[in-house]
């Protein structure tokens, strides 16, 4: 009844090809927007922020790109921790070796250091794939680490190995480091984070993202109808890392604000991995759905005894978490192989035809 | 349904209760680490912090009478578990305790800012000594600096080091980095070469290669900075590969007894600088027994009480108190605040006397802080392992600061300029 799309008719191409056809999909992302764009930041406490809001952004947005490359061009890739580093790390230089540039600059093109990295390693996809791959791009993940404690000009010859975000501002407002308020760092990841959204939504619609979905379903089926193999996996790298590299940057800038090598390391990897996993492989809104139940639950789940009132001890709290989500994530996974999004897609779909199920 | 009424009832109860009595309390949070792959050392320290905590709120009802609130929160030595506590209790906490170096480096900058005071016990960032430039941060009683220092010494006491060789094992992380530039500048001033030996993180378990490499470069003496399981690691491979236990030295979190334990005998001879020691028959010990052990509040076990870590933590929760306690009689009031705390741990000042008062005999060095010197530079003792437990096998060495102060300095004033704009405390100079 709520979803009831008869009577939306569409008169032209256009309309029917709007990134929202169905007009109730429209009405509650655009809550969803105002939620996240004005009632969040009004209502959020500086805990809200920094250990979820902005956490819950920011992995979303490394999955977004990591499901890009494993999503939607089907090549899987145990590097992304790495590929985050590379952008971190990128940042880092950049604000410290010009630190007149634009911070928002400097993040935004960080990500283009590590679509080189990115495109490097992932030459040997065109040769090697599924699971070989991955071991390809985990060899990427142990370089890339080893990498960041060895080459001591990346931390600036800091002493103790680790790079520590400054204090940068834009036109005298501060939006990372120490200084940096709660709401300007969550108002630069947001924007940050629905632009490439919207970026990446339209890739994936458009002619790239066709070609990537026929490389992941059947590569040389595409080579046939004449994709260039070439072309689709090194673009699908490229775009993925970048967007992985920017959140990364943004993992350390605007919210960790020091990071040592080792936080890049394996962990990092499969927690974006997870998420995609759990979210959906090649969607898009499955990334926030897998972000908000592997990165947002556990710090509620973490307040939920102090709230209750329950004298329980925080190691304890800390076990019944790592259960807890565990479990969530088997049931899920039991429920729906294809993950969050999927099942909101069936959930909307009966939706849709309620109450005339076929 | 019924039971689950009166349950929920009960709580209900408890929490309002528990909110009546907070009147006058204070909140000492900790980030602890009793989970995670760095609980095997995490948990005697963090029992050893809360037992004594809880001894003086049931003897004392707490430091001038304020109780003590010392809640922990999980971080499992994760960072951004770290970032998660340290906003959940920055609120009202008067003292953030971050534990791991990783979440030091973190919240380092932001105290500034959120103005509570870090205290760090023997760990974190050595320029934090500098208090003109870390106002916020403290690593009394001693810092990874001194302990170098100290151990220099110690070797320097067993005949010259001139043409010595010494290996460097240490965990390859920023906390493992920390002395090099000390090491260094005493190798060039005593003439021993020094030959850093990194272990990944990936390979403290199996240290195998790094062994290899100390058994090719012949060193006179093994130095580590190990962590975590690195320590068993190390420890069983030089058992294996028998190097002389006795030219082998740990710094203070490189002296676990659990991690002794696994070589028992073997590795008699081992040693370990440290700047608290277990001593059995100090009061202090006999009134946790009273008050938290024969009441059933300690989540510890009589091994695990007689070992170093515990009683570390025993003395890290005496310092914080002490810095309470100070903040208390110079405001003359007992709720203080972040930044009376500040003061107060700026203030310490640990005599022998005051020791002996506190019932800590034997167990930590004298030492005093100031406005300056945030670390008090307290000295410590060689721990030798007798083949069962820990024994003091040297008297009080005290590091020899004047030797590196200028390092200090440096590298605080490079730290205060890379973190541009940063507050510095000037009514420091005139103090001093």
């Amino acid at each position: 009844m709520l979803y009831r799309t008869s009577g939306q008719f569409k008169t032209s191409y256009q309309a029917d090809q709007a990134l929202f056809p169905v007009r109730q999909d429209a009405f509650l992302l655009g809550i969803i927007l105002i939620l996240a764009w004005v009632v969040f930041p009004l209502t959020a406490s500086e805990f809200t922020f920094q250990a979820i809001l902005i956490p819950v952004l920011i992995f979303s947005l490394a999955s977004l790109g990591l499901n890009i490359l494993t999503g939607f061009a089907g090549q899987l890739s145990l590097g992304t921790g790495a590929f985050m580093g590379v952008g971190a790390y990128a940042c880092y230089k950049m604000v410290t070796l010009m630190p007149w540039m634009n911070p928002i600059v400097a993040i935004l093109l960080s990500g283009v250091f590590s679509a080189g990295v990115g495109v490097l390693f992932g030459i040997p996809s065109l040769r090697i794939k599924g699971f070989y791959l991955a071991i390809a791009t985990l060899a990427a993940q142990f370089f890339l680490v080893w990498l960041f404690e060895k080459w001591a000009w990346l931390y600036n010859y800091n002493a103790s190995g680790a790079i520590q975000v400054p204090n940068l501002d834009i036109f005298g407002l501060y939006v990372a480091g120490p200084l940096a308020s709660s709401t300007t760092q969550y108002y630069v990841v947001l924007v940050v984070v629905t632009l490439l959204t919207l970026l990446c939504i339209n890739l994936t619609r458009g002619n790239l993202g066709r070609t990537w979905k026929a490389t992941r379903d059947m590569d040389i089926a595409a080579e046939l109808i004449g994709i260039n193999l070439l072309k689709s996996k090194l673009l699908a790298f490229a775009v993925s890392s970048y967007v992985v590299g920017v959140a990364g940057a943004l993992y350390v800038f605007l919210w960790k604000g020091a990071a040592e090598p080792n936080v890049f390391d394996i962990p990092l990897s499969f927690q974006v991995l997870f998420i995609a996993i759990i979210g959906g492989l090649g969607s898009i809104l499955g990334n926030y759905l897998g972000a908000i139940l592997i990165v947002g639950l556990p710090v509620v789940l973490n307040l939920l005894p102090a709230l209750l009132g329950i004298p329980i001890d925080s190691a304890m709290v800390e076990h019944l978490n790592i259960m807890i989500v565990g479990g969530l994530i088997v049931f899920f996974l039991i429920v729906e192989p294809h993950g969050l999004a999927q099942l909101w897609r069936l959930i909307r779909e009966k939706l849709i035809i309620w109450p005339f199920p076929h | 349904m019924k039971h689950f009424t009166k349950l929920a009832a009960a709580t209900l109860l408890a929490g309002v209760t528990a909110g009546a009595a907070v009147a006058q309390e204070l909140y000492v949070p900790n980030l602890s680490y009793r989970t995670g792959p760095f609980a095997a050392t995490g948990i005697p320290l963090m029992n050893g912090q809360a037992d004594y905590m809880t001894m003086l709120n049931a003897r004392d009802g707490g430091v001038g009478g304020a109780m003590l609130n010392f809640e922990e929160c999980e971080t499992g030595y994760s960072t951004e578990k770290g970032v998660e506590c340290y906003e959940k209790t920055k609120g009202e906490a008067i003292v953030t305790q971050p534990w791991s170096t990783g979440i030091t480096l973190q919240v380092l900058p932001k105290t500034n800012v959120d103005e509570i005071p870090i205290l760090a016990p023997g760990y974190g960032f050595s320029p934090m000594a500098n208090g003109k430039t870390f106002q916020w941060a403290f690593n009394a009683p001693a810092g990874y600096w001194d302990a170098a220092d100290m151990i220099v010494q110690y070797l320097e006491g067993q005949g010259s080091l001139d043409g010595k060789k010494i290996a460097f094992l240490h965990l390859d992380h920023p906390y493992g980095k920390e002395p090099i530039p000390v090491l260094e500048t005493l190798a060039e001033a005593k003439g021993f070469e020094m030959v850093p030996i990194p272990v990944g993180l990936k390979e403290m378990q199996n240290q195998s290669a790094q062994w290899l490499q100390i058994r090719r470069e012949r060193p006179d003496y093994v130095v580590m900075w190990g962590w975590g399981a690195m320590n068993a690691g190390a420890i069983t491979e030089a058992v294996k590969t028998k190097f002389p236990m006795e030219n082998f030295i740990g710094v203070w979190w490189a002296g676990h007894d659990a991690d002794l334990r696994i070589v028992g005998e073997d590795g008699k001879g081992y040693k370990s600088i440290s700047w608290s020691f277990p001593n059995p028959d100090a009061p202090v010990m006999a009134a946790i027994k009273e008050h938290v052990v024969d009441t059933g509040k300690t989540k510890s076990n009589p091994e695990e009480m007689s070992g170093v870590f515990y009683s570390r933590g025993i003395i890290i929760s005496a310092i914080l108190a002490e810095g309470i306690a100070a903040a208390q009689a110079e405001y003359g009031t007992p709720e203080i605040t972040a930044a009376q705390l500040r003061w107060g741990l700026e203030n310490i000042n640990m005599t022998e006397e005051r020791i002996s008062e506190l019932g800590l005999d034997g167990m930590v060095p004298p030492f005093s802080t100031s406005c300056a010197n945030h670390t008090g530079h307290s000295g410590g003792w060689m721990l030798e392992w007798d083949g069962e437990k820990f024994v003091k096998a040297s008297d009080l060495l005290t590091a020899n600061v004047a030797g590196y102060q200028d390092l200090i300095d440096e590298k605080a004033g490079e730290y205060a300029e890379a973190n541009a704009p940063w507050p510095t405390n000037d009514s420091c100079d005139a103090m001093n």
